[in-house]
Formats: structure tokens, C-alpha cells, sequence
């Protein structure tokens, strides 16, 4: 194709010139404005089931029930250095509960008993009691539900289990699910460093 | 407080109020505690033990945190959808091969369907990229920006490419045409519309304040359900609605609801080059106007900004593909006059 460019030729190169500087450009500004990978997390804070100065109020389930994931890709997860590790621990039992014949509340919390109650160190078999238990949360069984989150809130727990998006589960959805249905609107993406921290709880006025 | 906790001599006076509970659950549980009352509950401690208090080589436990998908595994990403883009023309622009085009059509779908759940998708970043562009607030990773601009540079110079073979949501509807009927052009024009309609919405919706924002078109994907193996009924319900109408009704989504697909339809308006009937080998037969289930083939030309890049009019013609080479060495064919 020797011949000298038709006017159709020109005006469709203009056209894809200006096209393609205009997608460039956009691009060029989306990359500059780029902040690195964001993702889904639970500001616990915010959250129902662990703000704290929210008491007697029912514990919020829309973190199983609104994800997309099946058993829901947020988990209640125990921050160890934070347990009070009590015998009776009010995350793990139903401390409304009828006692047992052991002296302990007869029903759990967990209603997919998903939380392990193991001893620590050696139990004295003259006072049970008085022994250091860890709560081991089995997150292949937790979906989320966040009543033991409820049981754990201070004044009756430390506030030591909280909601978190666990990152091997959640599918990274553009917009959140749990995000829209949340009635605190807790759920945020932030930056991966950040949405992975240890969580620090704060006082709301 | 924690601090006041530790000061304490070893380890003593925080089980104290531990063995408190404890003595008032033994001793006075079985006397006055009748059965089927509670206990009456009083945190035994005021701070988390720590590792000293606890003693006897207690370790705490760490908290296990799974990491997102790590970043050069998203480049991975984005390089294959490259890499499927450049496939996707060279099977059908260079080799004008079908059984190539369903090769990469399953291996995408498997890819970026099944695998990365549906989630590698330019066709839901069109939010994500009009949000970025008007909240100076939100900003979106650079993996984002190259999945949404790729496609439409590739339909600048050759067609939808991307439609063809590398469109998780497109291979899979691909995958299931069986007996498609010619829809009326007239029908085939204003269901066409639609997607401009979705488009406007979606973006309405997209560049709301950031409490109200939603995402229509990730939300109604329906598709995505059927990825992922799990999902809210009615959207699996409405996948297979459309996986069911596909097989009478070629890619009923890709033509009239993506949102992108008119976004790319706009771009392929310039590409010079594409799917195309070459005129001096014509036959004038017809064969590639029935096999086209897509309506993109008008007095026995290609459409190209409605070419969804199958290849099937290349398998049908009997100067292209499987059936000349059948006939090759038997039959000599040559265009008329």
C-alpha cells in the first residue's frame, strides 16, 4: 500500500491518536494517584459486638449472614496477649446458664462450638478453678457470628476476641458486602499493613 | 494497669481472685446454688496475664494472620491477561482458527473464572476507575489501572479481542452456545441499548458519596456465583438463566448488558484491523452469516465493533480453516466470474 493516504486514512489516525492519548492519560493519572494494595477489614471500634459502652444490645450476625463467602470470610479472632484466660470464661460459656455438677456453666456461647477451653500448665484436681485456660478459636468451624465477641467485651471480658477479616478466605470483593449491610458501617479497605495490626479498641464518647 | 499487674510478686495475686471464684464456686455452688441458677459472674482479673505471670515456660501463642494475595502474584495476573489478550488476536486475526479460540477460551475461563474467582475483571474496574477518577479520596492499585485500560488499547487497534477467549463471563456463555437463533435486527438493536443504560447506572451508582457508593455491576454479575461455587441464590438463579437462554440466544449478556462491552464496541470503531470476510476470496455463499450467532456479520461483512472474535465464521467457510483443508488437493474452489 504504496498509494498516498486517503482522507478517511488521516482522520482515523487523528482519531486513534486522540483515543489512545486520552486512555494514556487517564492511565497516567490513576497510576500517579496509586497507594499500593488496599483491602477489607473490621474496624473494631466501630463494630457492635466489640465497641464497648454497647451493653444489652443484640449481637449483630451480618458478618455471616451478607458475605459472600459460605461460612463468611470474617473470623473471631482470640489476640492472645490480650486474655484474661479465666476459668469461666464468659466468651466461651453462657455465664446465664444453669451450673453443671462441675461447678461451670452447662451451656456454650459458640453455637458451632468452635472455641477449644485447654489448661494451662497442670490443673490441681482440688481447685480446678484456679488454673489459666487458653481459648483456641478453630476457625475451620467459626463463621463470624460474633456472640463470643459479644461475651468478651468489657465489663465482662477484656475485649480480647474480635471480628477480622481473615485474608485466606476473603475473595476480595470490589465492593464489600458485609460493607453495605454493616449497621455501624465498620468495614473499610485500607492499606494491608494496616488492616493486618493487632487491634487496639477505642473509647467512644 | 498492666503495669500494676506485673509489679505484683509472682504470679500469686492475679490467680488470687481466680481462686476466690474458685473456692466460692466449690464451696458454696453445691449448698446454695440450687439447680438450674446461674452464677453470679465477676471478671476474675483486671488485665491479661502475661507470660511471666503465667510462668512454668508459658509461651503466648501468636495470632495467626493470613496475608492477602501477594502483589507480584497480581502482576502475574495482569501479565497473563496480556499474554491471552496478544492469543486471543493472533488465533483468530493470524490463524483464523476456532479449535485455538476454545482452547484459550477454556483455559481462561478456568484461569480467570474458576481459579481467581471471576476477579480479574475489566468489566467490574470500570467503577473502580470512574470512582479513582472523581473521589480524590479513593485511589486504586496500579494492577487495577493495567486490567481496565489493556483490553480497550488492544480493541483500538485490533477489535475485541478480549470478548474472544479471554472474557471469563464471555468464555463461559461461549462455551454453551448450542442452537442459536438470528435475532431480529431491529430486536437486536434496541436490547443493544441496554448496555448503554446499565453503563449510566452503574456509574451513577459508582460515584455516590462513599457511605451510599455501590457497585451494580459486581453486584449483579451473574456469573461470578458460579465461579466462586457459592453465592446468593437469586444471583446463581439469574446465571443460569442466562447460561439456559445462551444456548438458544448466543452470549446474551455480552451483547446486551456489559457495560464494557460498550466501552470496547466504542474503541473497535477505529481498529484497522480484525475479523474479516476477505472479499477476493469470497464465495458469496452464506455459510458465515448463519454460522455467526452474534449478528455480526451484515451483507456478508464483519461488524467488527459487534465481532465478539469466535471464530466461527472462519470454521464455516469452505475457503478457511478445517474445510479447506479437507478439500485440499480434491477440489479446486475459485471466486466466481
Amino acid at each position: 500500500m504504496s498509494e498516498k493516504p486517503t482522507r478517511r486514512d488521516v482522520l482515523g489516525t487523528a482519531a486513534r491518536a486522540t483515543v489512545l492519548a486520552g486512555l494514556g492519560g487517564a492511565a497516567a493519572f490513576l497510576v500517579k494517584k496509586a497507594q499500593g494494595q488496599v483491602v477489607w477489614q473490621i474496624d473494631a471500634s466501630k463494630c457492635v459486638n466489640s465497641r464497648l459502652g454497647e451493653v444489652g444490645v443484640e449481637v449483630c450476625t451480618r458478618c455471616t449472614t451478607d458475605c459472600v463467602v459460605s461460612l463468611s470470610a470474617v473470623r473471631a479472632v482470640n489476640e492472645y496477649s490480650r486474655c484474661g484466660r479465666c476459668a469461666i470464661c464468659p466468651a466461651y460459656f453462657n455465664i446465664t446458664s444453669a451450673v453443671d455438677e462441675r461447678g461451670l456453666p452447662s451451656e456454650k456461647r459458640c453455637p458451632r462450638d468452635a472455641i477449644e477451653r485447654k489448661p494451662i500448665g497442670d490443673i490441681d484436681p482440688e481447685d480446678p478453678a484456679n488454673n489459666y485456660f487458653e481459648y483456641v478459636i478453630d476457625e475451620e468451624k467459626c463463621d463470624g457470628c460474633g456472640k463470643c465477641v459479644m461475651g468478651c467485651k468489657e465489663p465482662l471480658g477484656l475485649g480480647s476476641i474480635v471480628l477480622r477479616v481473615r485474608y485466606n478466605l476473603c475473595v476480595d470483593c470490589n465492593r464489600c458486602a458485609i460493607s453495605t449491610a454493616c449497621p455501624k458501617d465498620a468495614l473499610f479497605q485500607m492499606p494491608v499493613e494496616e488492616a493486618l495490626k493487632a487491634v487496639e479498641i477505642e473509647r467512644h464518647a | 494497669m498492666r503495669e500494676k499487674a506485673q509489679g505484683i510478686p509472682a504470679a500469686s495475686f492475679g490467680r488470687g481472685s481466680i481462686t476466690l471464684v474458685a473456692v466460692l464456686l466449690l464451696v458454696l455452688a453445691p449448698v446454695s446454688i440450687a439447680d438450674g441458677q446461674a452464677i453470679e459472674y465477676e471478671r476474675p482479673v483486671e488485665t491479661a496475664p502475661q507470660e511471666n505471670d503465667i510462668g512454668g515456660g508459658y509461651v503466648t501463642p501468636q495470632v495467626q494472620k493470613p496475608r492477602p494475595r501477594d502483589f507480584w502474584l497480581q502482576v502475574l495476573d495482569v501479565a497473563l491477561l496480556a499474554a491471552a489478550l496478544a492469543l486471543s488476536v493472533w488465533t483468530v486475526v493470524t490463524r483464523r482458527s476456532r479449535k485455538g479460540l476454545v482452547a484459550l477460551s477454556i483455559g481462561c475461563l478456568v484461569y480467570f473464572g474458576f481459579y481467581r474467582e471471576g476477579c480479574v475483571c475489566p468489566v467490574g474496574s470500570i467503577q473502580n476507575v470512574v470512582v479513582a477518577l472523581t473521589d480524590s479520596k479513593y485511589s486504586i492499585p496500579i494492577v487495577v489501572t493495567a486490567t481496565f485500560f489493556l483490553p480497550l488499547l488492544v480493541a483500538v487497534f485490533f477489535g475485541r479481542a478480549f470478548c474472544g477467549g479471554v472474557c471469563a463471563l464471555g468464555a463461559i456463555q461461549e462455551l454453551v452456545v448450542w442452537k442459536p437463533i438470528q435475532v431480529p435486527q431491529r430486536l437486536e438493536r434496541t436490547l443493544g441499548l441496554l448496555k448503554y443504560v446499565y453503563l449510566g447506572l452503574a456509574i451513577w451508582f459508582a460515584v455516590q458519596p462513599a457511605i451510599s457508593r455501590d457497585f451494580l455491576i459486581c453486584r449483579f454479575d451473574p456469573f461470578v456465583g458460579l465461579f466462586r461455587r457459592t453465592g446468593f441464590p437469586h444471583m446463581l438463579m439469574i446465571g443460569g438463566g442466562f447460561l439456559l437462554a445462551g444456548l438458544f440466544i448466543g452470549r446474551p449478556y455480552c451483547r446486551y448488558l456489559c457495560p464494557y462491552g460498550g466501552l470496547l464496541e466504542w474503541c473497535t470503531r477505529l481498529a484497522k484491523r480484525g475479523v474479516t470476510i476477505t472479499p477476493a476470496k469470497e464465495l458469496e455463499c452464506g455459510l458465515c452469516i448463519e454460522s455467526c450467532p452474534y449478528a455480526a456479520i451484515e451483507q456478508r461483512r464483519a461488524v467488527r465493533r459487534k465481532c465478539l472474535y469466535c471464530a466461527r465464521c472462519y470454521a464455516s467457510c469452505p475457503h478457511e480453516g478445517p474445510l479447506a483443508r479437507a478439500k485440499a488437493g480434491l477440489v479446486t474452489v475459485s471466486p466466481p466470474g
